[in-house]
């Protein structure tokens, strides 16, 4: 499968008036590694994040779409995008290509104007999946619902959220073999962003 | 006066000249003016409001000053229909190009001509305004010094008495210590603060 060329592993998780969102760092083609530093989660703004798995040139173009997109909104509206709207905006896009789509599994995480978390993952042609707890997506998909399943507890504070985001991402990719490197982790509370880069099993 | 030459924007008179460009110019020198100024740290712009009914439902945008981009910014004189489609395509067209020049103010018209300037000023009275700038304009001026003369200026070429915060807008263009593109929007609070320190709003004072 094309979604399993490059390997990778998306999660994001929501706690008590805040969220967090982590992927891994590698970046492969087949079983070969290219690069152990790839950026697979951005920022939109200081509370949307999104985070792409799938294809690693699909997820960079992507990407630049979406920057454009929302920067026209800004100019346009005045404001950031709420994530809900985000969420949607990135199905329209997807759906575009309903035929020959974007080889993304994007996973969206963000604050509403309330502090309320909002996260959301989709396919690769925009069908959106709303949840309360988790959401994964990528080649480690499997492995991080079984992860995420045992370790989530509902409202965890900043701290602890990222306690349980990082284990459940580190032992899931120890499961996968396309996906690894270490993580990269975001917690986001309604008054900071904190980035983590994690190492793990580097093999 | 000429009504066989005019019909297009392409024809043009026995003399040379496209009437329908002049009209589009003519129709601008009668819209509310707006000033740019070149300072060594940043640049400033001015708008005069027009429309200041009471009745009318105030937008937190403001009615001729539009960001492009986060290192660029246009102030407009002229039909705002017209208007609102280049500053679209400007936006579009904007996320493409790079930045580092250093601070740099344009103007550009219904014929398409365009080039940089150090001060210049478009819409009503615009030419009163560009020879009041032409004597008092100063080559290493600061930011501040820049405000106050654009407020002059517009306070001198504007046919309304008294200058106050609701007819003008004021935006300033600048770096931040971080070295990023700032692009700051006076409030009214601070507008009415400014012009009271510069001496130019003196209600009813001044009568012609």
């Amino acid at each position: 499968s094309i979604f399993e060329y490059n390997g990778s592993a998306v999660v994001a998780m929501v706690g008590k008036n805040c969220f967090a969102i982590a992927s891994d760092r590698r970046l492969g083609v087949q079983l070969q590694t290219i690069a152990t530093d790839f950026q697979r989660i951005s920022k939109i703004h200081d509370r949307v994040f999104i985070g792409l798995s799938g294809l690693a040139t699909d997820v960079q173009t992507l990407y630049q779409r979406l920057v454009f997109r929302h920067k026209l909104y800004q100019l346009r509206e005045e404001r950031d995008m709420k994530p809900e709207t985000f969420a949607s905006l990135v199905s329209a896009i997807l759906y575009e290509k309903r035929f020959g789509p974007y080889l993304c599994q994007p996973v969206i995480a963000g604050l509403g104007d309330d502090d309320k978390p909002f996260i959301c993952t989709m396919d690769s042609i925009g069908a959106k999946e709303l949840a309360k707890d988790f959401v994964v997506s990528g080649t480690a998909s499997e492995s991080l619902y079984g992860a995420c399943e045992a370790m989530y507890k509902p409202d965890m504070e900043a701290e602890e959220l990222f306690e349980t985001i990082s284990q459940a991402l580190l032992s899931s990719v120890d499961r996968d073999c396309l996906s690894g490197w270490g993580g990269h982790v975001y917690i986001v509370t309604p008054t900071e962003i904190k980035e983590r880069i994690l190492k793990g099993r580097m093999d | 006066m000429s009504r066989r030459y005019d019909s297009r924007t392409t024809i043009f008179s026995p003399e040379g000249r496209l009437y329908q460009v002049e009209y589009a110019m003519e129709a601008i020198g009668n819209a509310g003016s707006a000033i740019g100024i070149l300072a060594k740290d940043g640049v400033v712009l001015v708008g005069e409001k027009k429309v200041t009914s009471k009745l009318l439902q105030t937008s937190s945008s403001m009615e001729k000053m539009y960001k492009i981009d986060d290192h660029v910014a246009c102030a407009v004189a002229g039909i705002m229909s017209d208007a609102n489609i280049l500053i679209n395509t400007a936006r579009v067209q904007a996320q493409r190009w790079d930045r580092n020049h250093g601070f740099q103010l344009y103007m550009s018209d219904p014929s398409g001509n365009y080039g940089g300037w150090q001060a210049a000023a478009v819409g009503a009275n615009n030419q009163a305004a560009q020879s009041i700038l032409k004597q008092d304009y100063k080559d290493d001026a600061t930011r501040e010094e820049v405000v106050q003369l654009a407020i002059k200026v517009l306070s001198k070429t504007m046919d309304s008495t008294s200058l106050t915060a609701e007819k003008l807008e004021l935006a300033e263009l600048y770096l931040t210590p971080s070295k990023c593109v700032k692009y700051h929007v006076h409030s009214p609070d601070s507008l009415t603060k400014l012009l009271v320190k510069h001496g130019v709003t003196q209600p009813a004072a001044e009568t012609s």
